[in-house]
């Protein structure tokens, strides 16, 4: 059988960040600031006490510490507050790849989506966001009124992986 | 003439057909299985209900159809070429009462000249209920198998994946491609319908063998490649979508992890189709007889199963192929009586077996078989003019080669006709696609034209189409091969043409005194094999596709045994009913609750979006209707939204939380639709504004309070004074922040308070001990849609249907004066200022209650004038009322008229009231 545990994460603090003016004043303010420049499209990046995920061109999901990232923003983007609504679901072992290609759109076998690789993408319907955080890790950050339901069909799906 | 017979092997695995238990080898298909137990006769015909055995060895077969499997596990229609046999496989025939051998339908067979092609357009005339009659006897007197009527109880997988180069088919073509590929460092997917990898090597052994096929399997392997056996190709959609059926079970079988089957979805960079061709029938009177099999299905069961399906047989064909099905014959111990050859001339490959002792009679066409329901007993054919006859048991016909094109022509793929083989084969395809193999080079075969009686002589033999039935629908008229194969049936069910349509082609050809590209060709379309409903449902199938959305309350709503309501994919209390209450009586209870005391509500589903940035207001006012840039902070308004046509499509809430920071809500049912709408604003029309604006409907959990002690509620629970009506403050319960939102729905004083949705479960434990304290109880969306009716407050979907505008719905004095709005321009039309137009109206009724839905009428079997919108009762006093739309319902406050619903069969006479039943000045929001 295709190893792949799945387990729900405590709650983590989550932003959306958008930047509407001025991106790179902005990502020059936030490299000086944070020691780390902001990712590019479907890529993460971190320090110890905050990590980025670009999902969109303007838009990046901050997880950890903002305290001072309003300050970078200044009148040039937003930080809103969202982890209320998402639940992080961590899938780890060598199935991992396989399990997210269940009632999925999108490749997470490209040998290509690999640590530091971000996608917002669907399974079985729900709106999901990936972070592969190591070889053998996935993070998926999955809408807290599905996170249930989805566990539920991960934990199914994940007896079957090699039949 | 003896039975089939099987070289000695271990048959270990039981199973029974019709009942009776039979012993099978492992690895063995039911087709093998019942060929070497003697079993000849195995399936009724559709129409005729004439006896039919195993034609074939593949999916192409048309007559031994079963249903296996027990229960929910039951399969209808399965080839029985096409399931393996596992231990206690249950298998019945189909489509014969009261027995497979005494079958009171094959009556039908007698009155056959009176059931021809389209007889039943011609026969059953009369009103549609009468057809309901025929329908009925004709579903009982024709067809295949019967449905399960319970629950399958296993699951079905949807996969995605994604490769370089996807290659179908498994023999050796594929395999040496896949290898290839596999090898170049390309991600490749190989599927086979087979059990196994190169079965036909098996059939018809060459220098490549089943060594090679392993070694290449495991290189394929070894170079990052999957291979998929049991996986059929059943459809290829645009940009090289190809969709995959795997069986991980064989049919009925219970399935270990409970996953029977799986719809692989594969996005492809290139297709290549090794897809082999289907070996065609021979034409010919009683051609469908038990022990008439495909020439090369005759050597899969010599070769591969070890099953002789005859002893003394005659092979009928127009190609050298069938000479090597002689060949295992004899190899078996059979005796080859004769082949007859169509060709006039002997091909080296005939010469050959003349030289080695076979009777070989060319210019040979097989005119009619002999036998009955257990085999044939003979053959009568046309040699060189001249008729003879031969006792056999078993018939092997080859007339040429048909290469599955499907694949190819799903692809949107052209076909071209090569003359010398008698078939199409892939041509140009607009999609990157490359057929190699048998399925691109057929065979080499002769012409071969029946010449039997046509009644008798079957082409499709899964619908009993007949060649006589090609020349009636020719005689009425049907020039079309589209229309030909509507009349006559040819082609459709499981067989899908892959036997019978290159012979009606030939036919019409004929018949129109044209070549065979010239005739036309049907199109094949997906799947091309069947694909179980389970597997097309998929994992969801058990809640109708879709996940049920939980609120972040679930758990403690759900510990109160609440009666649920769904709305949208979200689930949520409808009433909390108590001991012995109903749902009505529970309902109005919770209502009174809140007109007299306090009640509380989870109103987390309402759509919420943080819009924050310099532009904040300017971007609020272009998705708003209303005015937004003059709020004070922490302060909020109602609100609603209009499409470009001018007519309202949502409604809700917006609050000014901050400087450049506003809270809007709207309704639950729209939230998609408003999130979708926003973005389309946010980044088609207006990229240019500083704002960010992000759905955080998940994020807040929201949670009403509404009554008359709801102000003494909220302050016991912040620790400080409420906010006014549409006032805002930030404020926190039990040390946790919130936001007060105070506003009303039911028409009393009434605060939202809004909080994290993690942090919901203690922040509403807090409020309902409070709540509790003050007497009060928690409500549910019947008792909100009590409350909001009598005070007349909109909702979307009932009222604000998207078809009614601002003024229709009596909201014109909100409209931003400014203009600049979506919605904006459409609300200038005249039409929608013009008399004629539905209006908002109250209704109270004056007789009887009144129907939800009701048209409204004004006099008894008049035109209706409009319909209700929503129904409740008066809260405290009692007595119906509602709200709907009225032609002109303005000018009509007074007017008496008749609410009829007669899918319902209530009525009640009405009269047309201002909307709003309860507390018009808006005294009880406000302390």
């Amino acid at each position: 059988m295709t190893e792949v545990a799945i387990s729900r994460l405590p709650e983590a603090p989550l932003h959306v960040v958008e930047i509407w003016s001025n991106p790179q004043d902005v990502a020059q303010r936030f490299a000086a600031a944070m020691g780390f420049a902001l990712p590019a499209m479907g890529l993460s990046a971190s320090n110890d006490r905050l990590g980025l995920m670009r999902f969109e061109p303007s838009v990046w999901l901050a997880e950890g510490d903002v305290s001072g990232l309003a300050d970078i923003l200044a009148e040039n983007g937003a930080l809103t507050e969202i982890g209320g609504g998402v639940v992080r679901i961590r899938l780890s072992g060598a199935g991992w790849r396989a399990l997210l290609m269940e009632a999925g759109v999108f490749d997470a076998e490209d040998p290509n989506f690999g640590p530091g690789c971000t996608a917002a993408t669907l399974i079985d319907h729900v709106n999901v966001r990936l972070h592969v955080v190591a070889e053998d890790v996935c993070i998926a950050y999955v809408p807290a009124s599905y996170s249930r339901a989805l566990l539920h069909f991960w934990d199914e799906a994940g007896k079957t992986l090699t039949a | 003439m003896t039975a089939p017979r099987r070289a000695a092997k271990a048959a270990t695995l039981n199973f029974t057909f019709d009942g009776k238990a039979y012993r099978a080898v492992p690895g063995e298909t039911l087709a093998a299985a019942l060929l070497a137990n003697g079993v000849k006769l195995v399936g009724r015909s559709f129409k005729y209900h004439r006896p039919r055995g195993i034609m074939t060895a593949g999916v192409e077969e048309p007559n031994a159809l079963v249903t296996v499997g027990e229960g929910g596990r039951r399969e209808p229609n399965t080839r029985a070429t096409d399931v393996f046999v596992y231990d206690g496989l249950v298998a019945r025939s189909q489509n014969r009462w009261p027995s497979l051998r005494f079958d009171f339908g094959s009556v039908f067979g007698l009155f056959s000249k009176a059931l021809p092609a389209g007889f039943y357009y011609k026969t059953f005339f009369g009103s549609a209920k009468r057809w309901m009659i025929y329908e009925y006897f004709i579903r009982k007197a024709a067809g295949l198998g019967n449905a399960p009527t319970e629950a399958d109880p296993d699951r079905f997988s949807h996969r995605a994946a994604f490769c370089d180069v996807l290659i179908v088919g498994g023999g050796p073509a594929g395999l040496q491609a896949a290898v290839e590929e596999a090898e170049a460092g390309k991600r490749v997917i190989l599927v086979e319908q087979d059990a196994i990898l190169g079965a036909s090597l098996i059939r018809d052994p060459q220098t490549l063998d089943a060594g090679w096929v392993e070694a290449t399997a495991a290189r394929i392997r070894k170079a990052g490649g999957r291979i998929l056996t049991r996986t059929s190709a059943s459809g290829y959609w645009e940009h090289d979508l190809v969709t995959l059926t795997q069986l991980c079970v064989e049919p009925g079988q219970t399935a270990e992890n409970r996953l029977a089957q799986r719809l692989w979805r594969v996005r492809a960079g290139r297709v290549i189709l090794a897809t082999g061709s289907i070996e065609r029938p021979i034409a010919f009177a009683n051609n469908d007889r038990p022990g008439i099999m495909l020439s090369q299905a005759v050597r899969t069961y010599i070769r591969r199963f070890g099953v002789v399906p005859g002893q003394r047989a005659i092979i009928a064909t127009n190609n050298d192929d069938a000479y090597d099905t002689a060949d295992a014959l004899i190899a078996a111990g059979a005796n080859v009586v004769a082949v007859l050859d169509a060709r006039e001339t002997a091909s080296g490959r005939a010469a050959h077996a003349q030289a080695a002792g076979m009777t070989v009679h060319l210019g040979a066409v097989p005119k009619a078989a002999k036998g009955g329901r257990q085999g044939v007993t003979g053959l009568v054919a046309s040699v060189a003019g001249a008729t003879q006859s031969w006792a056999v048991d078993l018939i092997a016909v080859s007339g040429g080669f048909t290469p599955v094109v499907h694949l190819h022509q799903q692809a949107g793929g052209t076909l071209n006709w090569v003359e010398e083989a008698q078939a199409f084969v892939p041509g140009s395809s607009r999609q990157n696609v490359t057929t190699i193999g048998g399925a691109a080079k057929p065979e080499a075969v002769g012409v071969m034209r029946p010449i039997s009686q046509p009644k008798k002589s079957f082409i499709d033999f899964q619908n009993d189409v007949t060649l006589a039935d090609v020349d009636l629908a020719w005689a009425e008229g049907y020039r079309s091969v589209e229309h030909l194969k509507r009349y006559t049936t040819l082609g459709m069910a499981t067989d899908q043409g892959k036997l019978g349509n290159m012979a009606a082609l030939g036919r019409l050809a004929e018949q129109q005194g044209v070549s065979i590209p010239e005739a036309g060709l049907t199109t094949f379309r997906p799947p091309y094999t069947p694909v179980s409903m389970g597997l097309i449902a998929g994992p969801g199938a058990p809640h109708g596709g879709a996940h049920i959305r939980r609120l972040a309350l679930y758990d403690l709503h759900a510990a109160k045994a609440p009666i649920w309501q769904p709305l949208g994919y979200w689930f949520r209390p409808r009433a909390y009913p108590q001991a012995g209450e109903t749902l009505a009586t529970a309902a109005l209870r919770e209502a009174r609750a809140v007109r007299t005391s306090v009640g509380m509500t989870d109103v987390s589903t309402l759509a919420k979006f943080e819009i924050t940035g310099p532009d904040a207001a300017a971007f609020l006012e272009i998705i708003c209707a209303t005015s937004v840039a003059k709020l004070a902070i922490g302060r909020g308004r109602y609100t609603f939204m209009l499409r470009e046509d001018g007519l309202a499509f949502d409604d809700g809430t917006v609050w000014r939380l901050d400087e450049n920071r506003y809270l809007l809500t709207s309704s639950t049912g729209g939230a998609d639709r408003m999130a979708t709408h926003i973005s389309y604003v946010r980044q088609y029309l207006c990229p240019h504004l500083r704002v960010s604006a992000v759905n955080v409907q998940e994020h807040y959990a929201g949670i009403a309070i509404a009554g008359p002690r709801a102000k003494q509620v909220v302050e016991g629970l912040i620790g400080q004074d409420v906010p006014r009506h549409m006032s805002a403050i930030a404020a926190s319960i039990h040390g946790l922040p919130v936001h007060v939102l105070a506003a009303s729905y039911s028409g009393e004083r009434a605060f939202e308070v809004y909080c994290s949705a993690s942090e919901a479960p203690s922040i509403w434990a807090a409020c309902e001990a409070a709540v509790l304290a003050q007497g009060g109880c928690l409500y549910g969306l019947e008792a909100m849609e009590f409350l909001r009716i009598e005070k007349g407050h909109l909702v979307v979907g009932g009222e604000i249907d998207g078809r009614l505008s601002p003024y229709d719905l009596g909201l014109e004095k909100m409209l931003n004066k400014a203009g600049g709005f979506i919605g904006a321009a459409g609300l200038g039309r005249p039409a929608l200022r013009g008399k004629g137009r539905r209006q908002l109206v109250g209704l109270e009724a004056i007789e009887g209650n009144i129907p939800e839905g009701a048209m409204l009428l004004s006099a008894p079997n008049a035109a209706p004038q409009g319909h209700v919108s929503a129904a409740a009762f008066r809260v405290l006093e009692g007595g119906s009322i509602a709200l709907g739309q009225l032609i002109n319902g303005f000018d009509r406050h007074g007017e008496e008229m008749i609410a009829a619903s007669p899918t319902r069969g209530q009525s009640a006479r009405v009269r047309v009231t201002h909307p709003h039943f309860y507390d018009l000045a808006g005294e009880r929001y406000r302390d």
